[in-house]
């Protein structure tokens, strides 16, 4: 079995996005491995059939009804906003409800620590979206996956996508 | 003027009070944990080629077994076992290229950053309870993978 | 004031005139260029509704961006790209939205990734053209976002795996492992297409 390094190999030599040496490589490879060979022919007759099934599509509202909206959102989004009329009664309103305010969300910050939280907290930051999290609660495991393609991290002899 | 002055002392009174509450509950909720780190590398082969690689305990075995997994046996690399405390951060090295670093956040949660080659490869911020883990992940040379478990002890 | 008809007018022309503020100019714009936008987005998102308010909002953003238009590009394959990022971004919103399943799990993950054997070399032979269209169609709409916008830069839009990251926001080696993925899925889905027409499954 071609090993998914490989694979992906042989998928961007069709795409040609390998550099020179490693394309000639991979040349080499499908000439002795059928099974390399049937993986790119599969994967050139997909490419060809997305290709060729490009389908035109109409989009279904008239030209003009379809320019309206949009005219009309430029319009909105180009027109200045009125300013906000001043009120002395709501202004000073606001002078006796800020500190009121303050209050009660120090109240509700102190409500929140005593009440516990409806479930855990989990967030996963990435320098790109290639993580995924799958989470079993029968037996309290949570994995997060990276699907980057293999790193050295056990192997420092053999680099990462050697076609073999 | 004089309710102006009733409100502006029952505030002065109230908000310090309300602080003083607050963050004494919130210490409470705050305390030091003991974790334990293990990297595993993942494989269908029925043993690593590095004699100092043992299987993985059979709990955490199990666990892993209960994830969309696909590798039947791992073994351990290495393992270390340490204490956060209330607030604070451990870095913990786990081989010559990757390392852990574990800050506790209060209420059983951490948030935790891998870092390999000297850059953080993933953050992860949840909650862990006693007896859970936190496995991250990825792939290897060979169709294996690396896998790194956060166990809380205590 | 009679109407001008820039009905044989040149997309150049056009674009100079409604980055001087001519909106009729731009209005011939957006009608012959509509139909493209509309169906990007909609190869996208997979859904009508939404197709058409992200083909909208990418021509009002069209119109406040023209001074950026340097003509670099051709004026559609520009649009193309505004409309491309605004389905990302609601794609990602909507992801965020929904709870992570295995099943995602599953298909994006290079590691849980089952080995697929070649199930066939030519999945479309024998098949006409408008019929390979409705099979591709429904195989794209069984494919996860990621999936399919990664299958539809690279094949409907001709990006390279460095603009497709950059595009995505994410590493070309996630590019190469779900462009596999949606190939081999694809040809999987058509394979499977064709036996429930032949009253194979």
């Amino acid at each position: 079995m071609i090993d998914y390094d490989s694979q992906l190999k042989i998928q961007a030599y069709l795409d040609g996005e390998l550099p020179e040496a490693e394309a000639q490589q991979v040349a080499k490879r499908l000439a002795q491995d059928q099974e390399a060979v049937l993986l790119l022919s599969e994967l050139r007759n997909t490419r060809q059939a997305m290709v060729n099934a490009q389908a035109p599509m109409a989009l279904p509202e008239t030209r003009e009804f379809f320019w309206s909206k949009i005219e009309r959102e430029i319009g909105r989004q180009e027109s200045p906003q009125p300013a906000p009329r001043r009120n002395s009664m709501l202004a000073a309103w606001r002078r006796m409800l800020v500190p009121a305010g303050a209050v009660a969300a120090v109240g509700l910050v102190c409500m929140l620590s005593l009440v516990s939280s409806p479930g855990p907290r989990m967030e996963t930051a990435l320098a790109d979206s290639g993580a995924f999290t799958y989470r079993d609660y029968n037996s309290g495991a949570t994995l997060v996956w990276l699907s980057y393609p293999a790193e050295n991290e056990f192997a420092d002899s053999e680099p990462a996508g050697t076609v073999q | 003027m004089r309710d102006h002055l009733l409100s502006v002392r029952l505030l002065s009174w109230l908000l310090p009070t309300l602080f003083v509450l607050g963050s004494g509950f919130s210490q409470a909720r705050a305390a030091d944990m003991k974790l334990e780190v293990q990297l595993l590398w993942g494989t269908n082969d029925k043993q690593s080629p590095d004699p100092k690689h043992r299987p993985v305990d059979d709990d955490v075995h199990k666990k892993l077994k209960e994830l969309p997994l696909k590798w039947s046996n791992y073994f351990l690399v290495n393992n270390k076992q340490f204490d956060v405390s209330a607030n604070g951060t451990a870095k913990v090295p786990l081989s010559e290229k990757c390392s852990i670093e574990v800050k506790n956040l209060g209420h059983s949660t951490v948030e935790v950053s891998l870092f390999g080659k000297g850059e953080k490869v993933v953050g992860r911020t949840q909650a862990l309870p006693k007896g859970e883990i936190l496995v991250l992940g990825g792939n290897a040379p060979n169709a294996t993978a690396w896998l790194v478990i956060l166990k809380r002890l205590e | 004031m009679t109407e001008k008809d820039y009905s044989t007018t040149d997309d150049q022309t056009l674009v100079r005139a409604a980055q001087k503020g001519d909106m009729t100019a731009f209005e011939e714009l957006v009608a012959r260029h509509r139909d493209k936008i509309y169906a990007r987005a909609y190869s996208m998102v997979r859904n009508e509704e939404e197709a058409i308010d992200l083909s909208q909002e990418a021509w009002v953003k069209g119109w406040q961006r023209l001074a950026q238009f340097q003509g670099e590009s051709g004026f559609g394959t520009w649009m193309t790209r505004i409309v491309i990022n605004l389905c990302l971004d609601h794609l990602r919103k909507q992801k965020r939205q929904r709870s992570e399943s295995i099943d995602a799990m599953d298909e994006e993950s290079g590691g849980v990734e089952r080995q697929m054997p070649v199930v066939t070399v030519n999945p479309t032979a024998g098949l006409e053209r408008g019929e390979l269209r409705q099979r591709i169609d429904r195989a794209l709409g069984q494919l996860s976002h990621e999936h399919r916008t990664v299958l539809v830069l690279h094949e409907f839009e001709e990006m390279e795996y460095k603009e497709i990251a950059k595009t995505m926001g994410c590493s070309i080696g996630t590019v190469m492992s779900r462009l596999f993925y949606a190939r081999r899925k694809l040809a999987a889905l058509l394979v499977d297409l064709k036996k429930d027409d032949l009253g194979m499954t």
